[in-house]
């Protein structure tokens, strides 16, 4: 999907980022790492530790994303947040979110069609694609996630295991090369926190996922961040950090049940 | 509250479900334009009418007891608005012109009830658009639509949230007080998740204009 021809090349990434909540309350302090095409990255940390900020971040949903960062000692100014090489400006912004798709926690802040299929197709409709088109990768989409039967449903009257199923073929319908997900496993039970998690291991999108869910982030990521009071804490494989017992709990975490029992 | 509160009997499959959706939506504002326009003296007009929604309802499988319920909301609203005619003159006169209102208002309403009952919301939305209403409009009507369950259901669990922590009856004033609380904190909650929502229509593309599959 990128454009980018050099493969190497960071799909997303972010160099001194710092934000202060419109309280002056600092959320975000001096982040910085890159997103590899196709690369799945944990995101834990405690709650308040600023995990959905810095995610609202990688698709523009935050003011302030103009603000350059200037150099002190060379006065050469750069932006922040890069993805697929273009700075998070304002006018940058619609090709930005076509890159980077969003999953929220609540599916109900998500579906705001009346229908699944409508739902669906509100990005793609967005990206100005034809009738024929949008609709094909409607059906495309829904087909993946398991959804056709349920295409001309109310999303109101699915299972929260479904909703979150179309949130994701909504996404995924617009073709962005990085997701950024937020608690994807939350509320739901173990079956479909089985079939999300699969959902997500076969789909070639880079992936930042903020959860909780330390057994899903060992399943899914070789990599992972901890992020804790506005700084990234530590940065690493997943396996490794997170035997780490006294930096999980310094960090208000523990260690997995399945490294605890040494079933891994 | 159930999914289908506002039109439990929508998705049904009479022949009043499967008139054309443009055909019924004119039926009915033709049916309220003659209600509002016609003068009471001509009252066999407004009853044929009646008679014609009752026949309607019964079409479409709408029990009686659930048009009876709905007016049962619906009365006090247009009693209040019918009655200050005759309250403005000091109950002398104005009888005539609360009967007017009354009759109208409930012919208007019931035909309406009926023309929700028997189209899916987002068909009637589609037809609406056909017909010229404006893409904001329609648009206001779906989010209204879609988010009006997830507003009562955030309502319902502060109520039950806060009948889980009330103890003891408090009279009158506490328990409005405790009321306009509960509504302020309503009124935060909707707007943090208008602020989600526009949020996540943004993350997909969205800039101001709605486009639909089916415009």
């Amino acid at each position: 999907m990128s454009d980018d021809p050099s493969s190497n090349s960071p799909v997303l990434s972010v160099d001194k980022l710092s934000y202060r909540y419109p309280n002056g309350q600092a959320a975000l302090t001096d982040i910085s790492f890159d997103i590899q095409p196709g690369e799945r990255i944990g995101l834990v940390g405690p709650n308040g530790a600023g995990k959905t900020t810095l995610l609202l971040h990688l698709n523009g949903l935050l003011p302030g994303n103009d603000l350059p960062v200037v150099d002190g000692q060379s006065g050469e100014a750069s932006y922040p947040v890069q993805v697929s090489g273009l700075p998070a400006l304002q006018k940058n912004l619609p090709a930005i979110r076509q890159h980077v798709g969003f999953l929220f926690q609540d599916p109900d802040d998500q579906l705001f069609c009346s229908t699944v299929r409508d739902d669906v197709a509100f990005g793609p409709l967005n990206l100005g694609l034809s009738r024929e088109e949008v609709l094909q990768r409607v059906a495309t989409q829904l087909a993946a996630m398991g959804l056709t039967d349920v295409e001309n449903r109310s999303t109101m009257q699915l299972s929260f295991g479904e909703r979150k199923r179309v949130c994701l073929a909504g996404i995924l319908a617009c073709k962005p090369d990085v997701l950024a997900l937020d608690e994807p496993s939350s509320n739901l039970d173990p079956r479909a926190r089985r079939g999300f998690m699969r959902l997500l291991e076969d789909c070639p999108a880079a992936q930042l996922i903020a959860s909780h869910d330390l057994e899903l982030i060992l399943d899914l990521c070789t990599r992972v961040m901890v992020l804790d009071r506005g700084r990234i804490q530590a940065d690493g494989e997943p396996a490794t950090i997170f035997s780490n017992q006294r930096l999980m709990e310094l960090h208000g975490l523990e260690l997995p049940l399945s490294i605890r029992y040494g079933k891994r | 509250m159930p999914r289908d509160f506002l039109d439990p009997y929508s998705r049904g499959t009479s022949i009043c479900h499967r008139l054309p959706d443009r055909l019924k939506i004119l039926l009915v504002l033709a049916m309220i334009i003659t209600a509002l326009f016609v003068p009471p003296e001509n009252w066999p007009v407004h009853g044929c009418m009646a008679a014609a929604v009752f026949l309607a309802m019964t079409l479409a499988g709408i029990p009686l007891r659930y048009l009876l319920v709905r007016l049962m909301f619906f009365f006090p609203m247009i009693m209040g608005l019918a009655i200050a005619v005759p309250a403005s003159t000091g109950f002398t006169k104005g009888w005539d012109v609360m009967a007017t209102v009354l009759l109208r208002g409930t012919l208007s309403f019931m035909g309406v009830l009926w023309l929700v009952n028997v189209t899916p919301f987002d068909r009637l939305l589609v037809a609406l658009r056909q017909l010229g209403l404006p893409q904001m409009l329609a648009a206001i009507l779906a989010f209204m639509y879609r988010y009006i369950f997830v507003v009562f259901d955030e309502l319902e669990r502060m109520r039950e949230g806060r009948r889980a922590r009330t103890f003891s009856q408090r009279g009158l004033l506490a328990a409005w007080k405790s009321n306009a609380q509960l509504i302020g904190m309503l009124l935060i909650r909707s707007m943090n998740r208008a602020e989600r929502v526009h949020g996540a229509m943004c993350a997909r593309g969205f800039d101001g204009e709605i486009r639909t599959l089916d415009s």
